[in-house]
Parts: C-alpha cells; sequence; structure tokens
C-alpha cells in the first residue's frame, strides 16, 4: 500500500516583498565620498504626518532626506555641524549620497518640509562614518620619524617609490585602486581581465575527416595499422582532425578465418590558402 | 644574509552551490574544474615539497563553504563522474588529433592529468580534499587558515552588526575546530572588507590575525611606522597584515601581470567551444549549450583573435623565469627596506585568489613551485613564512586601528553597492533583525522549532554570500545568483512565519533541510542577543 505523503499547505508563490511595514531608514557606507541609503515608510504613517501639518495650518512642501554631518556629536535631532536636503521626487526608496569629505559622521532624516519651511520627521537612521583618504594626523610617540620617513615607507607600500610627497602620493594610491589588482571571480562566472584585440570579429576553420566503412561483423579491420572496434553490425567510424598536407589511410579487412584480406588505401591531402 | 620575508597567502572560496535535484548542474561545475585545475595541482606541488625535502612556507584559507562542498559525498560523487567523462573525452581526443603532433601531445597531457587527478581524489585522499589540506598542515609547511561561513561581505552588515558579524566568524570558527582539531589562528576576511570594530569579535573567537589590502594599513591611525611591511595589533589585540602592492600588481595586473605572457594557455579557447557539436555534445550542458571542457590547446600568443597551439615546455620555461624575476624584485624590495625597519625584518604579504593559479593561469601552480624551490636553494636574501610564524619572531608591535576598506575594485564597497545589487541589503538586513528576533525570543527551543530556527541561521548566511551580489554586477549567471537568493529569503521568511504562528510543517521544514543542508551543527543561538 502506498503511504500517503502528508498534505502541505498551500504557500503562494513567492516574491521579493516590496516591504516588510516599517517606518525607517538605514545608511551604508559605499566608499569615503559616498554614502548608500535606503528606505521603508508606510503611507498611514505619512498620511498622519501630512494631517498634523494642516492642522497646524501650513501645507505639504516637498518629501526631503535631511543628510546632518554629525562628526564627533552625539546627535539628538538638533546638535549637527551642518546638514543639506535631497529632495525625492517619485517613488524613490533607495539614494546613493555624495557626502564629499571623507572621515566624517552622518544622520540622514526622511521627512516632510513645509511650505513654511517646517520640517516633519518620518524616520531617522542610524550614523555612519565614513573612512579617511589619507594617512592619519595621529602620531604614536613611542614609533613616531621623521615626516619624510612616513611618506617613504608609505609610498614603498603603495609600490610608487620613494620621495613622492602627501597630495601625489594620494593621488597615485587613488588611481593604483581603480586598476583592478583582484578578481574576487567566482571561477568562469567572470572573466580573467586582459587586454583584447583592437577588433573583435574573428573566424575559424578547422577540418576533419570521417573514415568510415563496413565489413563482416566477425572480421578483424586495421586502420593505420591500429585494430578497429566494429559494431554489431559490422561498421566502423573514425573521426580525426585534419591537418594540412597529406595522409596515406591504408585500411585492412581480414576475415575471420584468416583467409580472406582486403586493403584499400585512401589518401588524403589538405592544403590551406 | 637574511634581510626579509615573503608570506604567499592564497585565498580558496567558491559559493555553496549543490543541487541533488538535478543530474547536471551548470554551476556546479565551478567546484568541479577548481578541484582538476586549482587544488589537485596545488596539493601535487605540496606533496612535491613534502618528497623532496623542501622546506617551504604557504598559508591558504579554504572557505567554509567551499569545504562544505569538498566533504560532501553527493558532490564527491558528482565530481568523480564529471572526471570520467573527461577522462572518456580526452581518450577520444587522442585518437581524433592523431596526425596532428602538436594537439596530440596536449590531448595526450590532458588525458595523463585526468588519470592522475582521479588517482589522487579517489585512492589518496578517498574523495574528501579537505583531508589533504590537514595533512599538510600537520606535517608542517603549511598554514591553514579560515574565511567566514558563507563569504559574507562584513563591511555591509550595518544592522545587528555585531550579532551578524560574530555569526559568521563562529559558524566559521567551529567548523575548522571540528576539522583541524584547533581553533583557526588566521581569518580571510571576505573581500579584504573590514569595518573598525570587527577585530573585537575576531578576538573572541580565538583568532590571531587577519589580512587588509594597502590602504587599509596606511590610512590606519595612528600613522603607521612600516607601512604594510609589519603587522600591526589593533585595540583588541589582533595582529593585521597589510597587502603589498608591488607583488600584488606582478600577478595581477592586466598590463605587466604575469599570466598574460603570450606563451600560456589561453584560457578563452577550449574544445566545448570549438569541436563540431555533434562530437562534443556528450561532454557540454545536458541541454546542449556549449560550455567549457578545460580541455585547450592553444596558446595566448599576442593581443590578437588569432591564436597558435600551446607548447607546454615554452610556457614552463615562462613560467620559471618569472617565478625567478618575482623573486628577484622581492629581494630588491626587502634591501630597499633594510635600514628603515628598526630593530626587525620586513614582511612582505602577497595574498591571491587560490583559483587564479590553474583555473585562469593554468600556469600558475607551475610558478609556485618554481618560485618556493627558488626561494629555499638559489638566494638567502629573502625567506618565506606564514603570518603565524612571523607573529611570533617579535614581542612588540605598533598598534594601529585599519581603516575601513576591502580590495575590491576601487578599495571600498563599490562592487557590492551599486544598481544592480544595492537592493539585496534591505531584505538581508530584515532577515538578521528577524533571525535575533526569534532567536531571542525561543532560547533553548527543541523539537520542531529549534529545527526550524537552525535551518532560517543557514538559509540567512546563505543568502549573506558576498558572490551572489558579485555576480549580479559582473553580469554572468545573473539568473542564478538572484534565484538563489530569493529562494533563501523565501525559505527564511516562510519559516519566520511559520514559527511566529506556531504553524510549523515537518514535512516543509525536512525539504528545506535536505536542500541546504550545510552547516549541520549550526546552532541558532549564536544569533540571540
Amino acid at each position: 500500500m502506498a503511504v500517503e505523503k502528508p498534505v502541505l499547505r498551500d504557500r503562494k508563490t513567492f516574491r521579493f516583498p516590496q516591504g516588510y511595514g516599517d517606518n525607517k531608514i538605514v545608511l551604508l557606507v559605499r566608499d569615503p565620498w559616498w554614502i548608500f541609503a535606503y528606505w521603508e515608510i508606510q503611507k498611514a504613517k505619512e498620511d498622519d504626518i501630512v494631517r498634523k501639518i494642516s492642522d497646524s495650518g501650513d501645507e505639504r512642501e516637498k518629501s526631503i532626506l535631511r543628510v546632518y554631518d554629525v562628526t564627533g556629536v552625539n546627535f539628538n535631532g538638533h546638535n549637527a555641524i551642518a546638514y543639506f536636503d535631497i529632495e525625492l521626487n517619485g517613488p524613490a526608496s533607495t539614494w546613493y549620497i555624495n557626502v564629499t569629505s571623507p572621515d566624517r559622521s552622518w544622520v540622514v532624516d526622511i521627512g516632510i518640509l513645509t511650505k513654511k519651511g517646517s520640517f516633519y520627521l518620518l524616520a531617522r537612521s542610524n550614523a555612519v562614518h565614513t573612512p579617511r583618504f589619507g594617512m592619519s594626523d595621529v602620531l604614536d610617540a613611542e614609533w613616531a620619524m621623521p615626516e619624510d620617513e612616513y611618506w617613504k615607507m608609505f609610498g614603498l607600500s603603495g609600490g610608487f617609490g620613494v620621495g613622492k610627497g602627501s597630495l601625489e602620493v594620494r593621488e597615485m594610491l587613488k588611481k593604483r585602486l581603480e586598476e583592478q589588482i583582484t578578481s574576487g571571480a567566482v571561477s568562469s562566472s567572470a572573466s580573467f581581465y586582459r587586454k583584447s584585440a583592437a577588433r573583435k570579429f574573428w573566424l575559424v576553420v578547422n577540418t576533419e575527416l570521417i573514415v568510415y566503412g563496413a565489413t563482416e561483423p566477425d572480421a578483424r579491420v586495421t586502420v593505420q595499422g591500429k585494430v578497429v572496434e566494429l559494431k554489431p553490425d559490422g561498421t566502423f567510424s573514425l573521426r580525426f582532425a585534419l591537418p594540412d598536407g597529406e595522409q596515406v589511410i591504408p585500411v585492412e579487412g581480414v576475415s575471420n578465418d584468416g583467409i580472406d584480406c582486403i586493403k584499400i588505401t585512401p589518401i588524403v591531402t589538405r592544403k590551406t590558402e | 644574509m637574511l634581510k626579509g620575508y615573503l608570506a604567499i597567502v592564497l585565498h580558496a572560496h567558491l559559493p555553496y552551490v549543490r543541487h541533488p535535484e538535478h543530474a547536471d548542474f551548470l554551476e556546479e561545475d565551478w567546484l568541479f574544474e577548481a578541484i582538476t585545475e586549482t587544488y589537485i595541482p596545488f596539493i601535487k606541488i605540496l606533496d612535491g615539497f613534502v618528497r623532496d625535502g623542501v622546506d617551504y612556507r604557504l598559508t591558504i584559507s579554504l572557505s567554509p563553504t567551499l569545504m562544505s562542498m569538498l566533504m560532501d559525498g553527493h558532490l564527491q560523487g558528482k565530481y568523480l563522474a564529471h572526471l570520467d567523462k573527461l577522462i572518456e573525452l580526452s581518450e577520444k581526443e587522442i585518437e581524433r588529433t592523431k596526425w596532428d603532433e602538436r594537439f596530440n601531445k596536449l590531448a595526450n597531457m590532458y588525458h595523463a592529468n585526468f588519470i592522475e587527478a582521479r588517482h589522487i581524489f579517489k585512492d589518496i585522499y578517498h574523495s574528501n580534499l579537505v583531508n589533504a589540506f590537514k595533512h599538510f598542515q600537520d606535517v608542517g609547511g603549511l598554514e591553514v587558515i579560515t574565511c567566514c561561513a558563507t563569504h559574507g561581505f562584513l563591511p555591509l552588515m550595518e544592522v545587528e552588526r555585531r550579532i551578524a558579524v560574530r555569526a559568521q566568524v563562529k559558524v566559521a570558527a567551529d567548523m575548522y575546530e571540528k576539522i583541524f582539531g584547533k581553533r583557526p589562528i588566521g581569518i580571510w576576511l571576505p573581500e579584504c572588507g573590514y569595518n573598525p570594530g570587527d577585530d573585537e569579535i575576531l578576538k573572541k573567537e580565538g583568532i590571531k590575525y587577519f589580512f587588509v589590502d594597502t590602504h587599509g594599513v596606511l590610512f590606519g591611525t595612528p600613522r603607521p611606522r612600516f607601512g604594510v611591511f609589519s603587522p600591526y595589533l589593533t585595540k583588541h589585540g589582533v595582529a593585521v597584515f597589510g597587502r603589498d602592492t608591488e607583488s600584488s600588481k606582478a600577478v595581477w595586473s592586466a598590463v605587466e601581470g604575469y599570466p598574460g605572457d603570450y606563451n600560456y594557455r589561453e584560457f578563452y579557447r577550449d574544445i566545448g567551444f570549438d569541436l563540431d557539436h555533434e562530437y562534443i555534445r556528450p561532454y557540454i550542458n545536458a541541454d546542449g549549450t556549449r560550455v567549457m571542457t578545460g580541455i585547450k590547446y592553444h596558446r595566448i600568443t599576442g593581443i590578437t583573435n588569432h591564436k597558435e597551439p600551446y607548447i607546454p615546455d615554452n610556457a614552463r620555461d615562462t613560467a620559471a623565469n618569472q617565478a625567478a624575476n618575482f623573486m628577484f624584485n622581492r629581494e630588491k624590495q626587502v634591501e630597499h627596506l633594510a635600514g628603515q625597519m628598526g630593530d626587525r625584518m620586513p614582511i612582505i604579504v602577497a595574498p591571491y585568489d587560490a583559483e587564479l593559479f590553474g583555473h585562469w593561469w593554468y600556469e600558475g601552480p607551475q610558478w609556485i613551485d618554481f618560485l618556493v624551490r627558488k626561494i629555499r636553494y638559489d638566494q638567502d636574501t629573502i625567506a618565506l613564512t606564514t603570518p603565524g610564524e612571523y607573529l611570533k619572531k617579535y614581542k612588540k608591535y605598533q598598534i594601529l586601528t585599519p581603516s575601513f576598506s576591502s580590495w575590491g575594485y576601487k578599495g571600498y564597497c563599490e562592487v557590492w553597492l551599486e544598481g544592480s545589487n544595492d537592493w539585496l541589503y534591505r531584505h538581508l538586513h530584515k532577515m538578521v533583525e528577524r533571525m535575533v528576533e526569534l532567536a531571542s525570543a525561543h532560547k533553548n527551543s527543541k523539537g520542531l522549532i529549534q529545527r526550524a530556527l537552525n535551518q532560517m541561521a543557514r538559509e540567512l548566511l546563505l543568502a549573506q554570500s558576498s558572490d551572489w551580489a558579485f555576480i549580479m554586477k559582473t553580469g554572468s549567471h545573473v539568473t542564478y545568483a538572484v534565484e538563489r537568493t530569493r529562494a533563501h529569503i523565501e525559505n527564511f521568511n516562510e519559516l519566520y512565519e511559520d514559527v511566529k504562528n506556531n504553524n510549523l510543517e515537518e514535512e516543509y521544514l525536512k525539504g528545506i533541510e535536505e536542500k541546504n543542508n550545510i552547516f549541520p551543527d549550526i546552532d541558532y543561538s549564536i544569533y540571540s542577543s
């Protein structure tokens, strides 16, 4: 008797959820100059804020990201060093923000700016810190040495030799990071970086020769002196890459009793022009 | 006179790809190709060092996903079947190329290599190559280190960072300990991705060192005294090594890199694409799509689309010359540094993707073989070392906080965070948040709930593999990467809802457990806050 499999609940075909019902914004650091924000705001939350705005006798102007420079600050919403706004048009839910100067801390609010210039918060992000692009000014007394010695080590480490000044070395390092000196390749899934020919067009031509025949199934056949295995019906087929030049192909069949012997020798010439 | 050290570090990793539901699955070939072309040739050269009594030092990181695949019975069986097909094809090729000695020699070479690979894989290591790496570590010379559980890119784990990073590190370190009998001494952070503060997590897992790219050290705080030529200690006492630029460029650079030499084998000309479809059909993808077979008959030849036949002896000479050149340049490098290093000798850290050697750069394993032997016998200015060995040489190291960095294009996160893949992170972050929520709410659970939570941890980790974002960016196999991500997110969220609603179905759970069976010992409590 067949064992009955338990019936599984019918699970809807899954799609990436558009959202998870949150009101939040998250920041990621892309590099010293760029941060990335993604967010999700529920319509109810936004409606609620818009209602508040109109209750106060004001009107919605636009949705914005307010980007705060909070370097060295324990941010409370009012003590940022500076901020700038990015206007959101359409249904964006992500944004790459160019913060221009490295080595600073950032928080981003998503919210609504009113006609009278008030800002209403929808969600506040985590704080992130972008890396410094350049050598630290902090010196470690125990390991200190003259300024030019640091630059020398810096140049040797970066593979640009010695005697370069700070600005020059920074530019060179930036250039070096843009050279591809890693693959990160997943086996065949990506191509290994290589200079390719100026023109992409190409053509390859090769020739192969098929030597085939048939005899009594119990006969013994050799091609160029080598025994060939016959199929049950006595046929055989061999395939050869055919290079330029002459190929002499002696084929010999000997009957099972060893009495009959037939030799046929095709000669094939290939010439490429 | 000895003036400095060189540490060659190979990072071996492939994403977890295992599809028992298909007899033939294209992306599983990544593993099979790497076994034949990289891991076995590498094992062969290590075996040669031991046989010839060559005192050597090399470091290799084995990612937990790669080790899991190497230890998986299903994939081992599939690999042998794959190899048998190659042996059969190479036999046919020996016949087919009989009239053209140039190709016939190569067909014989491939045939002999495949037969030998089968012997090494099956007879010597009983289908489990992790045993080989363990063996070479046990007899000395090879330092095996770990990598994060699924090669998750740590700098972008912004939500519940400490817990998310800890899970990637702890699962890896625990797996390493189970296999190698001790905690891993070092770790290769996926893509060299470092976020300041992650060192504390490494410390807690018993890890002694990690690597960052050149600028990770140079832009560290305070100013580094020795550039990348010495390790530093982070605030939490973990050592950090910075990548040397010159030795990286010698291998990687498209302009000056060794692998581009015209004598070397051309990667892109493969008989899977070159030969008549009817003939090659049994050895390519089941649906008839042409794929690479690994049998390649041409050399790079030049910046031209016309390719000449490959001549192994010439390629071998080139590899020997380039190994000599590499060694000479490292000698010059440490001579330049003499007098700059205070009380210590410099270390040059040269890390590469392991799969570059053999798979992409066919002669790469030969190059390593020549390099190691030349360093041992042809000079005495530099010596090979491992990071673990170097750290024992000196008592004091400068304290440094490395900079946020990676070794990806442009040095930061742009490869894994751009238009093609940035949509991933809201889902990955949500999974971590939900994992922490349930792991904290269900401490010490048993039975079905425990199994479901463990499986959720597996799905989360698998979704975090940096490979998916990377593939989406590079543009080939994108459908697979998206589908994999989608499936892990789906499995995770279905189980999340089921646990929340106390509505688990064992049969459904079992199906997922069997499909994504990595990390059998995982304990979801790593995610509880």
